[in-house]
């Protein structure tokens, strides 16, 4: 069949079931899904268009337009079954599998594209609020900043987002994003570059027993309710010890237990302290209690992370 | 005798059965086949360092090997009968039988589905950046001024993010410390990188996109007129307010040639903000960006 210059082979969303051979001309396809900018697929004469609408009747993934006369062969799904009634039966299941590679190889691209989006996306947010001290970041920089960087579409940015929303990381508006902790981006951040670059697991990342002692911490400081100086808190040994065996089911706190934390630098114990000290000698443990916060919700997020990217 | 029939003929697959247990199908074998799972089970096992795994299951109508037979690929598992199963094996001689009889469109459509396939596997491998030198341009922007940088660090970290192969990194970073976009130096056996100004890096990466997106980069497309005017607001107080005619004026009394269609072009520029009372200040972060632009053209344009 012959198109004039302007006319329409198909729009994008059409339900269709051919396929179309070009023969001769030139058509263009331009999709919605196109960042702007990209440019449009050219179909010259030899050109296929439609395979997936012939093999499983999926909508046409374009706008196609004549850009000069063109001629077009259009292969209906009849003339498929009739072909392959002719041919042996395994011809049909090789055409069925291919079009499955390839929905696979899709999928595993789309998920690679979020996967290699994530570090660079960390990263710039990280220098966005080092830089302006804020919690607000704006969605059009951010964007084209990451662009300059990875290459990354809008789309692939807005479905990150939409994740790490869905982590309670950020909340996304139409023009820009809001962290919900400044520290919180460069923990994890610095956590997945420690582990990208050394191989090894992030000290940042607890082991339960840990995680369970700040727990505590954090629920002795609730029901202390003292308030904290310039942001550290303090709560006695006997406190933490109290708090920890009801929310530890009945494991007693030591300073084998402790040790680890106190290492790190996370807990300040009152006194010196080392893994044979008496914990009653010790008469308190101080913490940044921001840092502590930060600390647990990044542990909590960690393993979460690698799962959603993958889902 | 000659029967008129010049229809080639299919070479047939060749069937098979197999017991429980007996092994359908090896990596090492010389022929690839296609191997379609008529009845039975069968499973894909991986024997690769010396441990047995089972991969997959395959059911009736499953089928294995298609892009090791079309595409050359490798296919990694060794086939075993976990039931007694019948087997279809299509080796290359008869896939190639089948796929002469084909009409050319089907042979096209196989043809393009495999390509694809193919494409979006090595795109995953690829970096997602074209331009390699404006990716590392972005990275090098967001880390501060003269302030020296391990450079292992600095290649691993951007390597990381965008999968750019270290030897073009390499490159870049010798393209960048050409433009004086960065100092590469060494101290005590080790390398450093040093950002000269994080603003350059920011408006190198500016142009690069206006070069890809084809749009016009207005600091290399003022008119003489223009960059005397650039400069004479650069000497001015930046929290001068005037409206709109009173900046006409003043720009007028230094520059006569100067009008209400230049007036314009200096708002597309962005050299003035409009505030909400109508009145104008001057843009001075923008007229700081020109200036460092324009001192820097050979450097940013890269012919030095």
């Amino acid at each position: 069949m012959f198109i004039a210059p302007g006319e329409f082979l198909c729009m994008e969303g059409d339900k269709s079931s051919s396929l179309y051979i070009v023969k001769s001309g030139l058509l263009i396809g331009t999709s919605s899904n196109k960042e702007s900018g990209q440019s449009s697929e050219n179909y010259g004469p030899g050109s296929l268009i439609g395979e997936f609408s012939l093999l499983e009747d999926a909508p046409c993934k374009e706008t196609i337009r004549a850009a000069e006369t063109s001629e077009v062969i259009e292969i209906t799904q009849d003339v498929l079954n009739s072909n392959l009634e002719q041919r042996p039966f395994w011809l049909k299941s090789i055409l069925s599998f291919l079009s499955s590679r390839y929905h696979l190889a899709e999928e595993n691209k789309q998920k690679s594209n979020l996967i290699q989006t994530l570090p660079p996306l960390l990263y710039l947010m990280t220098k966005a609020i080092e830089n302006k001290g804020s919690d607000l970041i704006p969605l059009k920089e951010l964007h084209r900043n990451l662009k300059s960087l990875n290459g990354t579409t809008e789309s692939d940015l807005k479905r990150i987002l939409q994740l790490l929303e869905e982590l309670d990381l950020l909340t996304l508006k139409a023009d820009y994003i809001r962290v919900s902790s400044l520290q919180l981006i460069p923990l994890l951040y610095e956590t997945l570059r420690y582990r990208a670059l050394s191989k090894k697991v992030s000290p940042n990342i607890l082991p339960m027993s840990d995680q369970m002692i700040l727990s505590a911490f954090v629920q002795a400081a609730r029901e202390n309710g003292a308030p904290l100086q310039n942001g550290i808190c303090t709560i006695s040994t006997e406190q933490l010890k109290t708090v920890a065996k009801q929310s530890m089911h009945g494991i007693t706190l030591t300073s084998r237990l402790l040790y680890p934390l106190v290492q790190k630098g996370i807990l300040k114990p009152s006194s010196p302290f080392n893994i044979h000290s008496a914990l009653e000698s010790i008469e308190s443990f101080e913490a940044d209690f921001e840092k502590v916060l930060d600390m647990l919700e990044l542990n909590r997020i960690f393993p979460l992370l690698d799962k959603k990217l993958v889902q | 005798m000659i029967t008129g029939d010049s229809r080639q003929q299919i070479i047939p697959p060749t069937r098979s059965h197999v017991k429980a247990g007996f092994v359908v199908y090896t990596p090492n074998e010389g022929d690839r086949s296609i191997v379609i799972l008529d009845e039975g089970k069968l499973a894909a096992i991986d024997t690769s360092g010396g441990q047995r795994k089972v991969v997959f299951e395959m059911q009736p109508g499953d089928l294995v090997g298609v892009a090791s037979l079309l595409e050359r690929e490798t296919f990694r598992y060794t086939l075993e009968a976990v039931e007694d199963s019948q087997v279809t094996y299509i080796n290359e001689d008869c896939m190639e039988s089948a796929l002469k009889t084909l009409p050319v469109w089907m042979l096209a459509v196989v043809k393009s589905l495999s390509a694809k396939t193919r494409k979006l596997k090595e795109d995953v491998k690829k970096p997602r950046s074209a331009n390699t030198l404006k990716s590392l341009a972005e990275f090098c922007k967001h880390k501060m001024s003269k302030v020296a940088i391990p450079l292992t660090n600095i290649i691993q970290e951007f390597h990381w993010q965008t999968k750019i192969p270290f030897a073009q990194i390499k490159e870049d970073l010798k393209a960048l410390a050409r433009r004086k976009f960065i100092i590469l130096q060494q101290e005590q056996g080790e390398s450093f990188l040093k950002v000269q100004e994080t603003e350059l890096l920011g408006i190198f990466v500016d142009y690069q996109t206006s070069i890809e997106e084809g749009s016009i980069w207005y600091p290399f497309r003022l008119s003489l007129l223009q960059k005397k005017i650039l400069v004479y607001l650069s000497t001015l107080d930046a929290s001068e307010n005037l409206d709109s005619p009173s900046w006409l004026t003043k720009i007028q009394q230094r520059f006569p040639q100067f009008d209400v269609t230049q007036w314009i072009q200096l708002q597309q520029f962005q050299w003035f903000v409009e505030k909400e009372d109508g009145t104008f200040v001057i843009n001075a972060d923008k007229v700081n960006y020109y200036l460092t632009a324009l001192r820097y053209e050979t450097n940013i344009r890269g012919v030095l």
